[in-house]
């Protein structure tokens, strides 16, 4: 029974998942190594990329490598962050907005598909063209990928009270005011965050993905520098894993938000499972 | 005494040219009501008792004001049910207990007396008397998906009551719980209406049940939704649970059986 439990417990999973990623990379890194004569650029063992992050070494701008990739990953990440808000908040109005008006729904919702069908990224040179500003074409792709998730969440959770619960509101005869404040808006919360935990790690990507277009600061414009053989192979690496951790960090952020507003549920939970065990 | 509710000639038609727009109801173009007439005392228990179909549901709505009837009248306190229900007459129970996984017990017994503004010093007051009523001070800080059915259905009766409606209506409410829970909640029923003194107008489609609580029982009949009898039921009160093994008892349960028409 004890046996059982740690094997399904999900530090035991997760320690099998690391065990076995890190050894399929180290196994497809000691081939690359016998194939080609300079494995380190193309694929480089993990202990070489963890060394590399402590090598103290100033590659550029009195900075060492791991400083460099951090400062950069500074304002990669500002920009997601703010183009998420945005985007975030907008997607939450227009939701409100379309369970408000049905017109308001049938005159948007069927358009905002056409959002998710445009590939958005590819549409990055076109924005920055318009915005003339690297800066602000992040935070508008980062924004736009955002919206749609959250809208179209949103909007499902505010579609999902029940009939009794509208009946029992209007029976007390509440306001509109009240019946959104009271009702709608808390229903709508779980949906609100699995569209939050959809588009956090989408607007990082954005953010990265528009640096490449233009030199400057930015952990996409630091990839493509590296790539092209302008600093050493290990920054490429460093970046990689940085931009993977910042991606599953978003998420984890918004998990631990969702238990902390809805602390109601992880009781229930708990409870539920403590009677299980 | 006067009269609380008075249903003239009330018609229902889903489908064509009536029935509301809100509505969900798969069954258009029916009948659902035809010519309802009833009068509800003040201060009485009655029951709207009938199979799945008969519109006693409907007619709960009707008077509730949670949908429009295509014909006929209906009267509520001595205004329309849309007056009564502005000026917070009603509690509703229904059959799920709708409470707010968010709330705790307490806030959402509290959650009428927040829509209707009532100063927030006595909120807590008047929701552990409740919670009081119901049995349920124990739990006022837990929320609801840690409790039992019956005990969530405890809820909404206390939340029905916070506002001391005139008018308790309740669409099937025990219809859902176990036979030992029903027995315990239809007790408790008694015991609070006899000190509130409210008007209920009890949905149901158990016949036992109906007779236990009521002062008359209107018995309701499918396609089309009409009032087939109206019995009235003098057993004495307080009634006990022991009572429905009474030969008096027994007897109401068949002639109200009887009196149904066309199943």
């Amino acid at each position: 029974m004890k046996l059982k439990k740690i094997l399904f417990s999900s530090t035991f999973i997760t320690i099998v998942w690391i065990v076995l990623l890190c050894s399929i990379w180290e196994l497809e890194a000691l081939h690359i190594e016998q194939i080609k004569r300079t494995p380190e650029k193309v694929f480089p063992h993990l202990m070489q990329i963890f060394e590399s992050i402590a090598d103290p070494k100033i590659i550029s701008n009195d900075q060492t490598s791991i400083e460099l990739v951090l400062t950069n990953a500074y304002a990669t990440l500002e920009r997601a962050g703010i183009g998420f808000l945005i985007g975030a908040l907008s997607g939450f109005i227009l939701a409100l907005l379309m369970k408000f008006s049905g017109i308001i729904e049938k005159i948007a919702f069927p358009y905002l598909m056409l959002i998710q069908m445009i590939p958005i990224l590819g549409m990055a040179p076109i924005v920055f063209a318009i915005t003339q500003d690297i800066g602000v074409s992040r935070i508008v792709i980062s924004g736009v990928l955002t919206f749609y998730p959250v809208a179209a969440n949103t909007l499902a959770g505010l579609k999902s009270v029940s009939a009794e619960n509208e009946n029992l509101f209007r029976s007390y005869s509440a306001n509109v005011f009240q019946t959104y404040t009271k009702l709608y808006i808390p229903t709508s919360i779980p949906f609100l965050f699995t569209g939050l935990k959809i588009s956090a790690p989408l607007a990082i990507t954005a953010s990265i993905l528009v640096d490449t277009l233009q030199g400057g600061v930015g952990l996409g414009c630091l990839l493509s520098q590296s790539l092209k053989g302008g600093m050493s192979p290990f920054v490429f690496w460093q970046i990689i894993f940085l931009s993977a951790a910042i991606g599953i960090l978003s998420l984890q952020v918004m998990v631990i938000a969702e238990k902390i507003i809805m602390s109601h549920k992880v009781r229930w939970n708990r409870e539920k499972n403590k009677n299980l065990i | 005494m006067s009269n609380e509710i008075t249903i003239k000639n009330v018609n229902m038609v889903y489908g064509e040219g009536g029935g509301h727009r809100e509505l969900r109801n798969p069954a258009r173009g029916t009948v659902a009501l035809k010519d309802v007439n009833l009068d509800i005392k003040k201060g009485e228990f009655i029951s709207l008792l009938g199979p799945s179909g008969c519109g006693k549901t409907t007619l709960l709505r009707i008077i509730a004001n949670l949908q429009n009837q295509t014909s006929g009248n209906v009267e509520v306190a001595g205004g329309t049910p849309e007056q009564a229900r502005k000026s917070r007459k009603y509690g509703i129970v229904f059959q799920s207990p709708v409470l707010q996984d968010w709330r705790t017990i307490r806030q959402n017994v509290e959650l009428p007396l927040e829509i209707s503004h009532y100063p927030k010093s006595k909120r807590h007051e008047l929701s552990e008397a409740m919670l009081r009523l119901v049995g349920l001070e124990k739990f006022k800080d837990v929320y609801p998906n840690e409790l039992s059915g019956g005990m969530q259905q405890r809820v909404g009766i206390a939340r029905a009551l916070i506002m001391q409606p005139e008018i308790l209506l309740m669409d099937e409410p025990f219809s859902a719980l176990d036979e030992f829970t029903r027995d315990k909640l239809q007790e408790d029923l008694l015991n609070i209406w006899s000190r509130s003194l409210c008007t209920v107008v009890f949905v149901t489609h158990n016949i036992a049940e109906s007779v236990y609580l009521s002062d008359r029982v209107c018995v309701m009949s499918p396609r089309p939704g009409r009032l087939s009898a109206v019995i009235d039921i003098d057993l004495p009160r307080p009634r006990k649970l022991a009572m429905r093994d009474t030969v008096e008892f027994v007897e109401y349960v068949s002639k109200v059986r009887n009196s149904f028409e066309g199943i």
